[in-house]
Formats: C-alpha cells, sequence, structure tokens
C-alpha cells in the first residue's frame, strides 16, 4: 500500500482516479490544482504523486517543479496524467522532472500498473 | 446581386490551433461557416460558426464561457462494457467510465485553455435515443453519464432535450449559445447504427488501450 498524492481540476477525474487507487488498496490524498497539491505537500510525504497538466492557478508542469524544490519530494516518482499527448508538453514535463506521462482516457489497470512500476 | 464573401479563409486563419486543419463549409443561406464533428470528435471556437452533428445514442454537450466568447461541442457514448450502472455510490463516475471523463473534460480544457472560466461555463445536453435494439438502453447510460458528471464538476445544465427512441439532427451556435434539433422521427435509423456500433467498437478497443504511457528513465 501507498500513499499517493492526485492533482485534478476535474472533480469527475479525481473521483475516477481515487476509486481505481483505493480498489488497489492505496491512500489517497486528493488536491483541486497545482497550488492546493503544493499546499498539502509542505506538510506530508508521499510515495508517489499523480498530477492533471492543465489547471487553474497552478499548472501540473509548475508544481512538478515546486515538487522537486522540495526535500521530502526531491526524489518522490511524479507521474503526469493529461489529455496533452504532444512531445513539446512530454518533453516541458521530462525538463521539469516527471517520472513519467499518461495520457487520457486512462485504463484502469494499466494506470495500476504503471504506479506499482514506479513505486518499485 | 452582389456575390457572397466566403469568409472560411480568414475564419480558418483565426481558429485555435487544434482544430486549424478541421473541415469546413460555407453555408450561403445561414450565411455562417459550418464545421460538421463525428462520433468521437470534438470542436471549439472563438468565431461566429455553426457545429454540426447527428447523434443516435450518442450524446453531445455543448457547452460556452458566455463572457469569454468561446465554446464548443462534443460527441461521444460511454463503451459501456462490463458494469453498465457504474458502482453503487458513484454515481456512474467509476473508472469504467474514464472514457467519457476524457471526452467531457477535453471539451471543457479546451474552452479553459482558450480564456473560458468554469463559472461562466453555460452547458446545453442532446441526445442519448434509444436507436439500438437489445436489453441495455445505451443512450440512457451516456445521458445518466453526463448528468452525473456535470453534477459532480458543478456545473448546470441549462436545457437539454434529450432520450426518447429516434435519432437527433442538431446545429449548436456557440457565439450566442443557440441550438436547433431536428427529430429524424420517420428517417430509417440503419446508417445512424451502423455508424455507431463502429464507434462503440473503436472506442472499446481504445478505452481498453487506454492512452499512451511512457516512463521517462534516466
Amino acid at each position: 500500500m501507498a500513499k499517493i498524492l492526485v492533482a485534478d481540476d476535474s472533480a469527475s477525474m479525481r473521483q475516477m482516479v481515487e476509486f481505481t487507487l483505493k480498489e488497489a488498496g492505496h491512500q489517497v490524498v486528493v488536491a483541486e490544482d497545482g497550488q492546493a497539491a503544493l499546499n498539502l505537500a509542505r506538510g506530508m510525504t508521499a510515495d508517489l504523486v499523480i498530477t492533471d497538466v492543465n489547471m487553474p492557478n497552478m499548472d501540473g508542469i509548475t508544481l512538478i517543479r515546486e515538487l522537486r524544490a522540495l526535500p521530502a519530494f526531491k526524489f518522490t516518482p511524479i507521474l503526469t496524467l493529461t489529455t496533452e499527448s504532444t512531445t513539446e508538453k512530454k518533453m516541458e514535463g521530462k525538463d521539469a522532472g516527471a517520472t513519467g506521462w499518461i495520457v487520457k482516457p486512462f485504463n484502469p489497470e494499466k494506470l495500476l500498473m504503471t504506479v506499482n512500476k514506479v513505486l518499485g | 446581386m452582389a456575390a457572397v464573401l466566403r469568409p472560411s479563409h480568414r475564419l480558418k486563419h483565426l481558429r485555435i490551433a487544434e482544430f486549424s486543419q478541421m473541415g469546413s463549409y460555407w453555408d450561403p443561406i445561414q450565411n455562417i461557416e459550418v464545421v460538421r464533428i463525428l462520433a468521437g470528435e470534438y470542436y471549439a471556437t472563438h468565431c461566429d460558426e455553426m457545429i454540426t452533428t447527428v447523434l443516435g445514442s450518442c450524446v453531445s454537450a455543448c457547452i460556452r464561457d458566455t463572457v469569454a466568447g468561446i465554446g464548443g461541442m462534443n460527441h461521444f457514448m460511454l463503451p459501456a462494457e462490463t458494469r453498465p450502472g457504474g458502482i453503487p455510490g458513484y454515481r456512474g463516475l467509476s473508472s469504467d467510465t474514464a472514457y467519457g471523463g476524457y471526452a467531457m473534460e477535453r471539451l471543457i480544457n479546451c474552452i479553459l485553455k482558450y480564456g473560458g472560466r468554469h463559472e461562466n461555463l453555460e452547458v446545453k445536453v442532446f441526445g442519448g435515443g434509444r436507436i439500438m435494439g437489445g436489453m441495455t438502453d445505451i443512450g440512457l447510460q451516456n445521458i445518466e453519464f453526463v448528468r452525473a458528471y456535470l453534477h459532480t464538476e458543478n456545473l448546470a445544465v441549462v436545457a437539454e432535450d434529450v432520450g426518447d427512441n429516434f435519432p437527433r439532427r442538431m446545429a449548436y451556435f456557440p457565439a450566442t449559445g443557440k441550438v436547433w434539433v431536428k427529430k429524424l422521427r420517420n428517417i430509417r435509423n440503419e446508417t445512424i447504427i451502423k455508424q455507431e456500433t463502429a464507434y462503440l467498437g473503436e472506442i472499446r478497443q481504445q478505452t481498453a488501450k487506454g492512452g499512451d504511457i511512457e516512463l521517462f528513465g534516466d
């Protein structure tokens, strides 16, 4: 069981991701945008972060950069879960410090496989 | 009589990047550029255009920002495989509905990306007719999903024309929010059923495969 921080501005998407991860036995903390996720991250540790890219207040790429500057999240795996699929965006995510890039629509089993893979 | 000037080249130039290649035609009677979308597609614009489609059991959400002047329409259905009603307590929004969430989100994301704001969004919903035989009312599932999705997203529906047992031809004008719906009570449904069945096969495959996953490594 891992503790996973999930950031997505869509309440429906948060529900779907949370449901998938909880069914697999993980503990899930949700945030409604990048800024909210960063505020939570400053007071917690997590085994994994899953973030959307396009969000108000703070986007996912900025969130990844900010998280990488926090000692507790310097080496934490961070996956993006997004409708963005262009190479430029992916490279932007990679440069910011993302561990992997998942394009929606997500397949629940494959999401869990990827989660297990990056958790090691 | 003066020739009607066709401003499509100007509109195409002004189109948002995602749709610069989208086909369209000039309707000289309505005096407007028309973009036709098919199942699985979506289109958003800040130009004065008309978006049309034909819906069988599929649904379309017409969404626009009433202040920023950008809006669009999608056209989709759920892959609806093993757990048609979703999981109890989740109002149909289980992981089974990830494809529907994706279809809604990419339209909303596009509107927000180009200046829309969640609190200014006006939503109208159409389609979900029962046009296919069989035990499951696929149209109803699609309607229930969209309602549950919008409820979860805290977006109110200001107008809808859904359900019943006929297809609909519809047109959406994002600049004004106006919608035209023609109920196709008297035409044969075979073509629409054939198209929707093909689309259903595609999205079941797509859902089984999921979107691309890339791990960056070192």
